[in-house]
C-alpha cells in the first residue's frame, strides 16, 4: 500500500506540469498581455493628466518595448517562457506581481487567511449540520421534519450563493428594511483597537451572511447524499442481523448503519480541502470580502499573470493532495479496501 | 409428551403492496417442540420467511404489518411483549441465521466485535469474559486459529466460513431457538453438507432447544430435518415426518416439489417440474392457493379453500382430494 501512495505522489509531478501548462499557455496567447495592459494604463493616466489630449496615444520606444518584452519573457516562445516559470517556481519562486510589483507570494499570503477562514468555517459548519440533519431525516425519513428540510434545503440549493448574499443585503444590510448586519467587509474598521469580545463579535457579525451564501449550495447536497447513504445502509442484511442479536435501535443504527453510510462521506472531506482554499469571487465582491476568489478574478482582468499562475499553483497543489487525501479516508475507514 | 418449546397460532402478516394488503402469511399454526429439528419447505414467496421473521417481529413495518395471531414462547405471547422485551428475546432466547452470509455480516466491523455484540448484550460478561466466549464458540464451529482471526473482517472469509461465523453469532447466548432462514443455499453443495451437520451437532448439543431450519431444498431437509412443514401461498399446505413426507407426499404440491429431485431412476429422461410459477402475492387464486398450478385441479378447488385436515399420527395436509389421492405407498403395492 505504502508503494501505492509513493507512486500516487509521483504522479502528482506530471499531472501538476500538465494542468499549469495549460493554463500558461493560455496566458500567453490571450490578447492583452501584460504589456498591453501596462501601456493602457499609462495612456488612461496620460489622458488624466490632459497631456496630449484626447485621442492621444502614448509611443512607447520600441527598445524599452523589447526590454519590457525581455523582463516578461515574452520574446520567447511559450514553452520556453514556461521552463522559466518552472524553474523559478521549483525554487519556490512565483515571481513578482505585474500589478502591485511585489512577490506573488506575499499578494496570495495577505489574502489567504481570509479565504480559509470562511472555507474552514463554512466546511465544518456544514458538516455538523448536514451530516446530523441527514442522519435525523433518514431516521425519520418521510415525516413532516423531513419533507420541512428537504424543501429548505432544496430551495438553498437552487439559489446561487451570491444571489442569496445579495437578497440578505438588501433586506437585513440596513438599507430598506432592517439594520441587523453590516453591509460587507471582512472586519469593521478600526477593528485591531476593539476589546477581545468586541472584536469576536464583530468579527462573527460579518462572517454570519457570507457564510450562509458559501455553504448554501453545498448543503443540499452533503444532508441528501447522508440521508441517502444512510437510508440505503439500513435496507441492507447486516442491519436485519443486528436487529436479531436484541440490539435497540439506536445501537443498530449508530453502530452498524452509521458507520458504513459515513464512508462516501469521508472521502469527500479530501476533495473538499480544495474548494475550502478556491473562495468564490461573487460571493467576495457581494460582501466586499477581499478573498482569494476576487484576488484571482481582478488578477485575470489585470492580466497580471504572475499571480493567476500563483494562486492556479496553490490550488492544484490542495486539490491533487485532497484526491490522495480521500484515498487514505477510503483505507482508513473501510476495512475492505487497501490499495495495492 | 413434554410442552412445546414455541407455539405459532394462527399467525397472519401483510404487506402493503400497491395499496392492498397482500397476506404473506395467511393462518399459519404450528408447534416446536424442544430437541426438534423442524424444516419449513417451500418455493420462493410461499411466506416461509415472512413466518421466520414474523416470529422474531423483524418484520419491516412499513410495509409489512403482523396482523394477528400469537407467538407463545415461554408462556408468553411475543407478539404482545414490549419492544425492549422482545429485544431481550432476540439472540438469547431465539437467534437467526440469514441467507447470504456475506451481506448479513457488517462489512466494516472485524468478526470479534460481531460475534461479540449479543453476549455483551444479554450478558453482561466482561470484555476478557466475552473474548474467550467468542474464541470458544468460534473454534465450536470450526474456525481454525479463532483467536487470530478476532480482527479479520468478513471479506476475508471464505463463504463457508462466513456461515461458520453466522452460526457462531446466533449461539453465543445459547439460545433455545435458533431459526435458520435458508443458511446454506448461497454456499456451495460440499459447503452446504458441512454447514448442516454443525448444525444438528451444535442442536444435539444444547439439551433441549430446538431448530427451526428454512429452506427450498428438499435434500437439505432430508438431511437434517425430523419433521417438515410445507407452505405454499402463505399457508401450510402439509405437515408431516420427514420420513413420511418423502415415503408418502399427500399434497400434489409436494408431490410436485419431490417430483423436482433428480433420481436415479430419472437419468436420461426431461426433469419434472410443477407447471407455472408462483403467482405474484396479490396474484393468488380464491379457493385453494394451489389451485392453478394442480394437475389435479376440480372445480371445488377454485372456489373453496380447504382446511388443513388432521390426519393424526402428526400429519395434517390442506387438499380437498386428500380421501382420493392415492398415496405413494399404496400405489406401489397395488402395482403389479
Amino acid at each position: 500500500m505504502a508503494a501505492y501512495f509513493a507512486r500516487r505522489f509521483l504522479l502528482l509531478i506530471p499531472t501538476f506540469i500538465g494542468i499549469t501548462f495549460v493554463v500558461f499557455s493560455i496566458t500567453q496567447f490571450v490578447p492583452g498581455g501584460p504589456i498591453d495592459q501596462m501601456i493602457l494604463n499609462m495612456q488612461a493616466s496620460a489622458t488624466e493628466g490632459g497631456v496630449g489630449g484626447s485621442g492621444s496615444t502614448v509611443e512607447i520606444p520600441p527598445e524599452s518595448l523589447a526590454a519590457l518584452k525581455e523582463h516578461f519573457n515574452l520574446d520567447k516562445p511559450f514553452f520556453v517562457a514556461y521552463g522559466y516559470w518552472l524553474w523559478d517556481l521549483v525554487q519556490l519562486d512565483l515571481g513578482k506581481s505585474y500589478k502591485y510589483n511585489v512577490p506573488v507570494i506575499e499578494v496570495i499570503t495577505s489574502r489567504f487567511p481570509i479565504s480559509i477562514y470562511f472555507g474552514l468555517l463554512g466546511f465544518f459548519l456544514a458538516y455538523l449540520i448536514c451530516v446530523p440533519l441527514g442522519v435525523l431525516k433518514a431516521i425519520r425519513h418521510g415525516s413532516r421534519l423531513d419533507i420541512a428540510s428537504s424543501l429548505i434545503v432544496f430551495a438553498g440549493y437552487s439559489i446561487p450563493g451570491w444571489a442569496l448574499g445579495g437578497v440578505l443585503l438588501v433586506l437585513l444590510g440596513g438599507g430598506s428594511f432592517l439594520d441587523w448586519i453590516p453591509l460587507g467587509g471582512f472586519r469593521s474598521e478600526g477593528w485591531e483597537d476593539f476589546s477581545v469580545w468586541h472584536k469576536i463579535t464583530d468579527q462573527l457579525h460579518h462572517t454570519i451572511l457570507p457564510v450562509m451564501a458559501y455553504m448554501v449550495g453545498s448543503f443540499a447536497t452533503l444532508t441528501i447524499l447522508m440521508k441517502n447513504s444512510l437510508m440505503e445502509n439500513l435496507g441492507q442484511d447486516y442491519v436485519r442481523t443486528a436487529f436479531a442479536k436484541g440490539l435497540s435501535e439506536r445501537s443498530v443504527i449508530f453502530g452498524h448503519a452509521l458507520r458504513n453510510s459515513l464512508i462516501p462521506i469521508c472521502t469527500g472531506l479530501g476533495h473538499a480541502i480544495g474548494l475550502i482554499m478556491a473562495g468564490s469571487y461573487l460571493i467576495e465582491k457581494v460582501f466586499n470580502i477581499q478573498g482569494i476568489g476576487y484576488l484571482g478574478y481582478t488578477s485575470i482582468v489585470d492580466r497580471d499573470y504572475a499571480v493567476v499562475m500563483g494562486i492556479l499553483v496553490i490550488n492544484t497543489l490542495l486539490v491533487l493532495i485532497g484526491n490522495i487525501l480521500s484515498d487514505v479516508l477510503y483505507v482508513l475507514v473501510d476495512p475492505r479496501i487497501r490499495f495495492s | 409428551m413434554s410442552q412445546p418449546l414455541l407455539q405459532v397460532k394462527d399467525l397472519h402478516t401483510y404487506f402493503n403492496v400497491e395499496g392492498q394488503r397482500a397476506w404473506a402469511c395467511a393462518g399459519v399454526s404450528f408447534d416446536v417442540m424442544p430437541g426438534e429439528f423442524l424444516g419449513i419447505v417451500g418455493e420462493s414467496g410461499s411466506g416461509k420467511s415472512v413466518t421466520a421473521l414474523s416470529i422474531m417481529r423483524l418484520i419491516p413495518d412499513p410495509p409489512g404489518r403482523i396482523d394477528s395471531g400469537e407467538v407463545v414462547f415461554d408462556g408468553r405471547d411475543l407478539l404482545q411483549l414490549p419492544l425492549n422485551e422482545m429485544r431481550r428475546v432476540r439472540g438469547r432466547d431465539i437467534a437467526m441465521i440469514f441467507q447470504e452470509p456475506m451481506t448479513s455480516l457488517n462489512p466494516v466491523l472485524n468478526i470479534g466485535r460481531q460475534v461479540m455484540e449479543a453476549v455483551v448484550l444479554h450478558e453482561k460478561l466482561s470484555r476478557e469474559e466475552s473474548r474467550n466466549r467468542v474464541i470458544e464458540v468460534l473454534e465450536q464451529v470450526g474456525i481454525p486459529d479463532a483467536g487470530k482471526r478476532l480482527k479479520d473482517y468478513p471479506h476475508q472469509f471464505s463463504g463457508g466460513m462466513r456461515q461458520r461465523v453466522m452460526i457462531a453469532m446466533a449461539l453465543i447466548c445459547k439460545p433455545r431457538l435458533l431459526i435458520a432462514d435458508e443458511p446454506t443455499t448461497a454456499l456451495d453443495v460440499t459447503i452446504q453438507a458441512q454447514i448442516l451437520e454443525l448444525m444438528a451437532d451444535l442442536q444435539n448439543q444444547r439439551e433441549g432447544s430446538a431448530t427451526i431450519l428454512i429452506t427450498h431444498d428438499l435434500a437439505v431437509v432430508a438431511e437434517s430435518c425430523d419433521r417438515v412443514i410445507v407452505m405454499y401461498g402463505g399457508r401450510i399446505q402439509e405437515v408431516a415426518s420427514t420420513r413420511d413426507i418423502f415415503q408418502e407426499p399427500l399434497h400434489p404440491y409436494t408431490k410436485g416439489l419431490m417430483g423436482s429431485i433428480p433420481q436415479e431412476d430419472s437419468k436420461g429422461k426431461p426433469l419434472f417440474a410443477i407447471q407455472g410459477n408462483v403467482p405474484a402475492i396479490l396474484d393468488f387464486p380464491p379457493g385453494c392457493r394451489f389451485c392453478s398450478r394442480c394437475e389435479l385441479v376440480e372445480d371445488r378447488c377454485r372456489s373453496e379453500e380447504p382446511p388443513l385436515v388432521d390426519l393424526g399420527g402428526g400429519r395434517a395436509v390442506r387438499c380437498h382430494l386428500v380421501e382420493k389421492l392415492p398415496s405413494n405407498a399404496e400405489a406401489e403395492e397395488a402395482a403389479p
